[in-house]
This record gives C-alpha cells, sequence and structure tokens, in this order.
C-alpha cells in the first residue's frame, strides 16, 4: 500500500502552510534526483511530497540592485544558459557545467542542491566564495543565513521541519565576478566529487584586497578555509606565498577516505587545486593591473 | 490506495488515468504499455530511461509521474514522426551503432533533444551531450559516428 501523498501547490504560502501542518512528515520536492532513489531503497517512508516545480516565485536568476537572486528552483542548466550567472559569475557556471550530466542538470535545482547538504554538494562551492544569503520563510519567520552557517553535517542543514528556502542571493562585487572553480571526479561526467576548490579573488596593487576559498568533499559539509582566507588577506602575492597557502588549505581541510579517495589524497589534491585556482586569478588579476 | 488523477500525453496521444504519489514517471510509462522506455539502474544514472518532458530530456526514473500532469512526453517510439528523429534512427543502423540495444532508446532522445537546440555540433561536444547516457557494449566510438553524421548531414542541407 502506498503511505505516500502528493501534493502541488501554486504558491510559496501554500507550501508553508502544509509544511506547518504537517512538519517532519513533509517532503519538498523538485529534481527528484536524490527524492526518488531515496524512496525506492526505502530511506524515506510514508510521506508527503511537496510538489514545488509549479511554484513560478520560486524560479529565475535577477539583477536587484548591488544583488544577483537566485530562486531556489533555478535548475543547474539555467546557471549555465543564463546571461546574468554565465557572463559574470563564471565560478557557478564552472561548477554547474561539471555537475552531474546535462539530464540531470535539467531538472536538479540549486535548493535542492543546498537542502541535501551532502559534503560533496557541487553548486555549494562556488556560492560559499560568492559568500551567498540564503533566504528562509515559515509562516512564523522569515531569516536570512550565511550560506558558510547553513550546513550542520552530512545531510543535515539548520532549516526547522516548517522552513523553506525562498531565495538565495550575493553581492555583484568585484571580488565576486573574479571566481575560478576546480573538481576532480573519477569520470568527467555523473562523479561525485573526489574534492572540489573555489577560489574567488580581489587584488589591489599586487596585494590580496578580498579573497574566499572553498572546498568540497574534505571535509563534514561544504566548508569555507578562513585559515587560509585570513592568511592571505592583505598579503603581497608572491611564490612563496602561494606554498604556504596550499600548506594552510591541507592543514585545514577534514578529509575522510570512502571508495572514491583516501584522505591523504584529499588533502593533498585540496591544496594543489587551490594553488591551480588561485594562480589562474592572480595572473589574470596581476595582467590586468599592470596593463 | 490512494491515486491522484493525471492528464497528459504521450507521442501525441492524450491519456488520462491515476497515478501513485511517490511513483516514478518510468514506472507510470511502462504500466501504460509505453515499455520502450527502459528501466536499467533507477537511480538516475545511466539513462536509458531517458524521455522528452516539455521539451527537455530527463531521466524518467528520477521524475515524479504527477510531474508530467498537464505536460508533454516523448518517448523513443514518437521519434518517428519527426525528421530528425528519423535520420537519427537510420543513422545509427548504417553505423552499427547499437550493440545489445538497451541504452538505445535514451541515445536517440538525447541525440534528438540535443541536436533540436544545437545543430552542428562538433565531436566532442556530442560526447558531452551523451555523456548521462551510459553504453557497456559499443565504447561510444559507433554511436558518437551516427549523431555526427547527422549533424554533417544538418550542416550540408543548412
Amino acid at each position: 500500500m502506498s503511505l505516500f501523498k502528493y501534493i502541488s501547490p501554486k504558491t510559496k504560502d501554500e507550501v508553508l502552510e502544509i509544511l506547518q501542518k504537517e512538519k517532519s512528515n513533509a517532503c519538498i520536492v523538485a529534481g527528484c534526483s536524490n527524492v526518488l532513489p531515496n524512496i525506492r531503497d526505502k530511506e524515506i517512508k510514508a510521506k508527503v511530497l511537496i510538489d514545488i516545480t509549479n511554484i513560478e516565485q520560486l524560479k529565475g536568476i535577477y539583477q536587484k540592485e548591488d544583488k544577483i537572486f537566485l530562486g531556489p528552483l533555478t535548475t543547474i542548466n539555467e546557471l549555465i544558459y543564463s546571461d546574468i550567472t554565465s557572463k559574470e559569475y563564471k565560478v557557478l557556471t564552472q561548477a554547474a557545467q561539471e555537475f552531474a550530466d546535462p539530464l540531470v542538470r535539467n531538472t536538479a535545482t540549486i535548493g535542492g542542491n543546498l537542502v541535501t547538504a551532502s559534503p560533496a554538494a557541487d553548486i555549494a562551492i562556488p556560492l560559499l566564495t560568492l559568500d551567498a544569503l540564503i533566504k528562509i520563510e515559515s509562516t512564523r519567520d522569515k531569516r536570512e543565513v550565511k550560506l558558510k552557517d547553513f550546513f550542520v553535517g552530512p545531510g543535515e542543514t539548520i532549516l526547522q521541519d516548517d522552513e523553506m528556502i525562498v531565495g538565495i542571493e550575493f553581492e555583484q562585487s568585484d571580488v565576486n565576478k573574479n571566481g575560478y572553480f576546480i573538481k576532480i571526479g573519477q569520470r568527467k561526467a555523473m562523479a561525485i566529487s573526489i574534492a572540489t576548490v573555489a577560489v574567488n579573488l580581489e587584488v589591489r596593487q599586487n596585494k590580496i584586497n578580498q579573497i574566499r576559498i572553498a572546498a568540497g568533499s574534505v571535509a563534514p559539509t561544504p566548508v569555507r578555509l578562513t585559515g587560509a582566507e585570513s592568511f592571505l588577506k592583505n598579503k603581497e602575492i608572491n611564490d612563496k606565498l602561494v606554498e604556504e597557502a596550499i600548506d594552510r588549505v591541507r592543514e585545514e581541510v577534514k578529509p575522510i577516505s570512502d571508495i572514491r579517495a583516501s584522505e591523504e589524497y584529499r588533502r593533498y589534491i585540496s591544496g594543489l587545486l587551490f594553488k591551480r585556482a588561485f594562480k589562474k586569478l592572480a595572473d589574470s588579476s596581476i595582467h590586468q593591473f599592470t596593463n | 490506495m490512494e491515486e491522484y488523477k493525471i492528464d497528459l500525453t504521450v507521442n501525441g496521444e492524450k491519456i488520462s488515468t491515476t497515478a501513485k504519489a511517490e511513483e516514478s514517471l518510468l514506472k507510470f510509462l511502462r504500466r501504460n504499455g509505453f515499455t520502450e522506455v527502459k528501466c536499467g539502474c533507477e537511480k538516475g544514472e545511466c539513462g536509458t530511461c531517458t524521455v522528452i518532458l516539455n521539451e527537455k530530456a530527463v531521466k524518467s526514473c528520477i521524475t515524479l509521474a504527477l510531474q508530467a500532469n498537464h505536460k508533454e512526453v516523448w518517448t523513443v517510439k514518437g521519434m518517428e514522426k519527426f525528421e530528425l528523429g528519423r535520420k537519427l534512427q537510420k543513422s545509427f543502423v548504417n553505423y552499427g551503432a547499437i550493440q545489445c540495444g538497451f541504452c538505445t532508446p535514451g541515445m536517440i532522445i538525447t541525440a534528438k533533444n540535443y541536436l533540436d537546440q544545437n545543430p552542428i555540433p562538433n565531436r566532442e561536444e556530442i560526447k558531452k551531450a551523451i555523456s548521462g547516457n551510459l553504453c557497456r557494449c559499443t565504447g561510444y566510438k559507433k554511436i558518437v559516428d551516427a549523431i555526427y553524421a547527422v549533424a554533417v548531414e544538418n550542416q550540408r542541407s543548412k
């Protein structure tokens, strides 16, 4: 016998009402790339499936004053094809292009990637270096949380049972427009990341004015490497500095060994990915400056 | 058992029936006679269950049947209604891009949907486009050859 129910609300407020009533018995669905395999494996039982794919309010990519707004229903392919993200926020499109495969990218959403809270959530990594703000609502409250404070552990976030993500926002700043993302997986497509690193950098007169570093699959959650960031801030860029920063990155990540890679390899590769991303950004920034 | 009303079109034919809340579009289609949609891994990895849902190629095993309500679905059988579908069918045969044939429905659907958006891709772009569809027989070369031949034909007739 089916223990599941299905509801397809038309507005965000309807969803919030249902969440308030059903609490942990509710399961919001959109892209379903995680939910359906979980139902099949009986990891999800007896739930009210709230299908939010018909809610227009939760879709779209907009410029809002000095910010970029992403609806939680934005699909991974929309990040690749949107003029707004593909032109100026390459760190996002680079991650989107390496996400699963082109078919999954047609339906998988940003909101789904974040709430699933996998340590290997590929879209979380560039959003961390963009210092994204997560807008959360319930019938009782509205709040905003920095993405770096959103994840609690593998599969766990700060979201309460009656809350949902209604938007993701980041600033249209210079540092956000200069980012780079690299992923290491076992294959070119459909690969769960072994490690990912994103860096956003703003250089002024050869000094690091702003830097944000994030890494995936190397800790219980997607993480910002704030230790390495503060070490680099306001320093003049040279080879010695980069070598020291690589060590900091390797010290700061907390990887585990699993079927995809060992702890040692992940630690090693995190430093290397940081170096590649940083050099890419630093070289072009310095070049721009001297010209 | 609670079932929900669903209206959709499959290969241009209107269907009005019911579906379970947690039923995948794959199971739903096969239950309703569209057994040309193949069931492989059932976790969104192999791509043989790919269908076109409102003009986008999606893996039907990770789509809820009820998410296709009031929408348009095309399976590989419906592809022969399109010139591009027929060209791909012929090209797959010409190039021997079929061995066991299990991945073929998904490959044809993905190729058709991709060529609709990008009619003249190069080989690398084709490889990327079919990267969500697994084939365990051909090593992909013949499949890429078959799709590329249609792209070359598109270029010529431009």
